[in-house]
């Protein structure tokens, strides 16, 4: 049984961003991070993006997205597997290529099967046409240099 | 991100203030007047956001394009099957990317032209700018403070993975195995047939690794048609018999070969099989005649096909002449048939000493490119790339043609002048 992805009209597909960072963002204690701020971003006048995350700082750059990404949500549903998370399981399984009818009639069985409990959908919440992309090394700032008198 | 534990004793909140960002933007060494009037706050996501639930999907074009116009996307695939994804038109392969770098997901996050109310400056006019005109156009600027706005942003989620797809071929072997088992060949036969085997559009297009269109591209390739509410394909010889019945109207009714008349034809093949199967076969196999409204014209092609099927039955080989001269008179008048029109159903063999045409059915071999170059191989020792084509064409993509495939799955090499195919081992 296909599972549904869901659209809305341009209007109400809104357009999200991606900020785009080289490695992770990690914090030293064992904290929850919840609701925690990260940091600032600020644009210079020529719209080069600005991040200042702790003592860091970091200079990326506006950057079209190639291949734009939509963001999907999954339905919340108790029932019904989650078919993405099984990607990389049903490879295997379709390697091995057992052959003929008798497959694909298991297979259709089992999708008739599925037709009447699974109810997973997905809806198309935005669509990301734009990234910050910070690439360079972030910078140290040093805040309490001792003022020459 | 990592850690998910709530800490039910956590401290009030941090917000940041306007005064903090000038704070820091002064440590910082960053001179404030050169940066746009909004400045973004970024939080981690709030506990309640499960972030599980959410997924990136790489689009292309076509892909972005459907759902700016609202149309659903499918996945699709059973239990064994390799998930694809469908638009209306389109099949893509669907497949998890990871990645080192971090990406933040962060709703409603302004970009640098939404954060100023001046026009951005492009760094090349500021150059071309004598630099007197800019220290004045700067210090206009310095004299009025303008006041830094902030907004508050929550990223919604932090990936490391999404998803990316490639467009691929429509899968259509379920659907010819599926519609195989119920072959139709006449109502006298229908007791035979498994009833659970049958399936309708709906049914089939759900379970097809395909998009609607290609589906709708597929039933016409595999002649599926509708009888009593089920899709179905006919037995070759039952689908020869029909079709040579329709065929023979021509002549008898002395019609030229645009100048079919569909209701006649059905009407003159009741009491011989139903009519939804004569219907439908009819719609099959003619196309809407150019010259005479409201007639038709069978398509050669697919009448030349349907005969040579019965000629070549599996397992036989005909001298070439042979072949063609047994095959032509069987076709009605005023239609010739061709070589080409064999393209996946049979190939010409010249390695023996007598050249002669064999059956091979691009729907009997393997599913695999690996084992279908292997049986390829082995039935004919060497392959040009036109032969290959019919059986290796459902491999390609629109990024990988017939030849890619070859050149890495087959060796080539060159005999008097011509580019022949072999095997890699």
């Amino acid at each position: 049984m296909p599972i549904l992805v869901k659209t809305h009209s341009s209007q109400q597909t809104p357009e999200w961003a991606i900020i785009e960072l080289q490695g992770d963002l990690e914090v030293r204690s064992n904290q929850d991070m919840h609701d925690q701020f990260i940091g600032d971003l600020s644009y210079n006048k020529y719209g080069q993006p600005i991040l200042i995350i702790g003592h860091h700082i970091l200079q990326g750059r506006e950057q079209k997205l190639d291949k734009p990404f939509a963001v999907l949500e999954k339905s919340k549903t108790n029932e019904g597997q989650q078919l993405l998370a099984n990607v990389d399981a049903t490879l295997d399984a379709t390697t091995l290529n057992t052959t003929g009818a008798e497959r694909t009639l298991l297979d259709n069985t089992v999708a008739l099967e599925h037709k009447s409990r699974q109810r997973t959908e997905y809806t198309v919440r935005a669509i990301c046409t734009k990234k910050l992309i910070f690439k360079s090394r972030p910078k140290p700032i040093i805040a309490n240099v001792a003022k020459s008198v | 991100m990592e850690h998910m534990e709530v800490n039910k004793n956590a401290p009030q909140l941090y917000v940041r203030t306007p005064e903090d960002v000038k704070a820091i933007v002064r440590h910082a060494k960053l001179d404030e007047r050169q940066l746009t009037q909004c400045t973004q706050a970024l939080y981690y996501p709030s506990a309640d956001i499960v972030a599980d639930n959410i997924r990136l999907l790489e689009l292309d074009g076509h892909m972005l394009q459907q759902i700016r116009n609202g149309q659903s996307l499918y996945f699709k695939g059973g239990l064994h099957e390799k998930l694809v994804l469908c638009t209306d038109e389109r099949t893509y392969d669907v497949k998890g990317a990871e990645i080192s770098n971090s990406l933040l997901l962060v709703p409603d996050l302004k970009f640098a032209a939404s954060t100023s109310t001046s026009p951005l400056k492009s760094p090349r006019t500021s150059n071309a700018n004598s630099s007197l005109e800019r220290s004045l156009n700067d210090s206009a600027e310095d004299e009025l403070e303008v006041p830094r706005t902030l907004d508050q942003r929550k990223v919604l989620g932090i990936f490391h993975e999404y998803f990316e797809c490639r467009q691929i071929q429509p899968r259509y072997r379920k659907l010819g195995e599926l519609l195989q088992m119920t072959r139709f060949s006449g109502s006298e036969n229908e007791e035979f047939i498994e009833r659970k085997l049958l399936f309708s559009f709906q049914q089939l297009l759900d379970t097809v690794q395909c998009s609607r269109a290609e589906f709708v591209e597929g039933l016409r390739q595999y002649r599926a048609l509708e009888f009593n509410g089920y899709l179905r394909v006919l037995d070759y010889e039952y689908e020869y018999r029909i079709v040579n019945l329709m065929l023979g109207l021509i002549s008898e009714n002395s019609w030229q070969l645009d100048e079919v008349q569909r209701e006649e034809t059905i009407a003159a093949l009741e009491g011989i099989a139903p009519e939804s199967i004569v219907a439908g076969l009819f719609d099959i196999y003619t196309v809407p005649s150019v010259r005479c409204p409201e007639k038709f014209k069978y398509q050669e092609e697919l009448v030349a096909r349907i005969v040579a099927q019965n000629i070549l039955q599996p397992g036989l080989r005909f001298r070439n002449e042979e072949f063609m001269s047994t095959w032509q008179d069987a076709l009605p008048e005023g239609m010739t048939c061709r070589i080409e029109y064999l393209r996946g159903l049979g190939i010409c063999d010249k390695e023996g000493a007598q050249p002669c045409i064999r059956s091979l059915a691009e729907e009997h071999l393997p599913t695999t490119i690996h084992e279908r170059m292997r049986a390829l191989f082995k039935t004919k020792r060497k392959w040009t790339l036109e032969e290959m084509e019919p059986y290796i064409e459902c491999f390609t993509t629109p990024t990988l043609s017939v030849s890619t495939l070859l050149a890495k799955h087959a060796r080539c090499l060159t005999e008097a002048g011509v580019r022949y195919y072999v095997s890699k081992h």
